[in-house]
């Protein structure tokens, strides 16, 4: 508790005394650990995060990622250490960091339409009524669901229903974006689609993005930087950089023998942690 | 209309038929005393007398007044408290306990605590017709609210929506369709406890009507009454029907 403490008392110093340099990270997190009562979840986890970066974490299950991207999202508290934003201390979610569920079903009102389900997001942060159906609509236009702002989720597909989410998020205008296995309940088409779809949304708006996977070929595809997590308390196994040339293209990138090499090395990686 | 909603109520309004005919047959064959038991056509001829120049219209207008002003009494506050109370975790939590040891009293208990506290008034019948009407209201909304899902609690938080825009947007909808089909219970029930209420408490409307019909063994006029009450039900029942398919669109597009 006291080191808790004293952590959170430097997360303030800081913020009072630093203006942003420009290498300071998007995201710190400071040696964080959690646990619920006896079980520790995580165990020790510092990742530097830098503007812009794409990050993916993969591992086992049960290695604690939809944990971290939780505390990352200000959804769980970290037992000790911290999650830093731009230089303070998260102390819960925050309107510049967004997160797309896996479950969209679950994430999307059933009684709104797709317009309205991005609405939610602008009357959240008090966009006047006047400006949003001009924002809505080219939200939408660029998710491509631009001609399906009238339809309710329950009569998309679910690709269709998570570029809505996706939509949603973006509405947030965040500066930080989380996504937590959000393509694993899709079919491997729309499930390559949307990789691209969101690879050139984070190259125009320029956010951070971390993207949990239990997908290797997918965390390769996307990320600058892979965070390969173990088990038991979840903690930082690996962390291999992503040399791959950008823009990333489904075929090329991935024929790529630098993608070939980086699939078998963390498929070892994976494996060692199976045994 | 459909060809299918056509049907339905072509072989509805044959089932009415059926019904009046075995209803003559019985009054014809004299099978129970015309004193107690009318016929349609004299149900029917009283039905028309009463509304026309009679006392019915009046009558009826006053119970009608009477049931949508206690219901709507009871809506507001149930809504508003199973908000409150469906809101916020502990409160379900203190104030469940209390519910469950009220929710069972009948209504019609209630009734001479509200004659000691009000008398023989207007009001009187008002407090026991919300009192028993608020109940389902009220623990459709805490239990709509309670059954939210999860995840939405959690989009709300890093969306930043605030408490009241969580329950205005979030939890208020999510728990309509239960909210929805309390209020047609709710109006069911502030039916009969203005009829109820009109009888005890000797106040105007369809409950003193049919009651001094029957004192006085007038049966027509106390059928009559019978049959306006039932007109009302199915009424307001199927206006609440009609409010419930356009409010629950987005559920008949899942379907």
């Amino acid at each position: 508790m006291a080191m808790t403490q004293a952590i959170l008392q430097a997360g303030r110093n800081e913020m009072a005394g630093s203006v942003l340099r420009a290498d300071e990270p998007r995201i710190r997190i400071r040696d964080v650990t959690l646990s619920y009562g006896a079980l520790q979840i995580i165990g020790g986890i510092s990742i530097d995060i830098a503007p812009g970066e794409s990050i993916c974490v993969i591992g086992p299950s049960g290695c604690g990622k939809t944990t971290l991207l939780r505390m990352l999202a200000g959804l769980a508290r970290p037992t000790s250490g911290a999650v830093e934003l731009d230089g303070s201390v998260l102390g819960g979610p925050d309107r510049s960091v967004a997160i797309v569920f896996q479950d969209y079903g679950k994430a999307l009102l059933p009684w709104r339409t797709a317009a309205g389900n991005v609405s939610l997001a602008l009357e959240a942060r008090g966009c006047p009524a006047k400006e949003r159906p001009a924002i809505i609509r080219e939200l939408l236009e660029k998710i491509g669901l631009g001609r399906h702002a009238d339809k309710y989720p329950s009569e998309m597909s679910g690709g269709m229903q998570q570029r809505l989410q996706i939509a949603r998020c973006l509405a947030q205008e965040p500066k930080v974006l989380l996504m937590d296995e959000p393509f694993g309940a899709l079919d491997a088409m729309t499930r390559q689609a949307l990789q691209d779809e969101v690879l050139s949304l984070v190259a125009t708006t320029g956010a951070t993005m971390v993207f949990v996977t239990h997908d290797l070929e997918e965390a390769i595809y996307l990320g600058d930087r892979i965070v390969c997590l173990q088990p038991n308390p979840g903690r930082v196994g690996r962390m291999v950089d992503v040399r791959l040339a950008r823009p990333r293209d489904q075929l090329v990138t991935r024929e790529d023998p630098e993608f070939l090499r980086l699939r078998r090395e963390l498929y070892d990686l994976i494996k060692d942690d199976h045994q | 209309m459909s060809h299918l909603s056509m049907r339905k109520l072509v072989l509805g309004i044959l089932g009415l038929a059926a019904f009046i005919l075995v209803w003559k047959a019985v009054t014809d064959a004299k099978l129970v005393s015309p004193i107690f038991f009318p016929s349609p056509e004299r149900t029917w001829a009283a039905l028309v007398k009463g509304l026309a120049g009679g006392p019915l219209l009046a009558q009826t207008v006053e119970t009608i007044q009477r049931m949508l002003l206690g219901w709507l009494l009871a809506s507001l506050v149930g809504i508003m408290l199973g908000a409150l109370i469906g809101i916020s975790r502990r409160a379900r939590v203190f104030i469940a306990p209390t519910l469950e040891l009220l929710r069972p009293l009948p209504a019609s208990a209630m009734i001479p605590i509200a004659i000691a506290f009000l008398g023989f008034s207007d009001q009187m019948v008002l407090v026991v017709i919300a009192f028993g009407a608020l109940w389902p209201m009220l623990l459709a909304t805490i239990h709509g609210f309670s059954a939210m899902e999860p995840r939405l609690y959690e989009v709300s938080a890093v969306l930043g929506l605030n408490r009241l825009q969580v329950i205005w947007k979030l939890a208020l909808p999510s728990a309509l369709p239960m909210i929805l089909a309390s209020l047609r219970l709710g109006l069911t029930i502030s039916l009969i406890l203005a009829v109820v209420g009109e009888m005890l408490a000797s106040r105007e409307g369809l409950g003193q009507s049919i009651l001094l019909a029957s004192r006085s063994f007038r049966s027509a006029d106390l059928f009559a009454g019978i049959v306006i009450l039932g007109a009302i039900g199915l009424v307001g029942s199927r206006l609440l029907s009609m409010a419930e398919r356009r409010l629950l669109r987005w559920q008949a597009a899942a379907r």
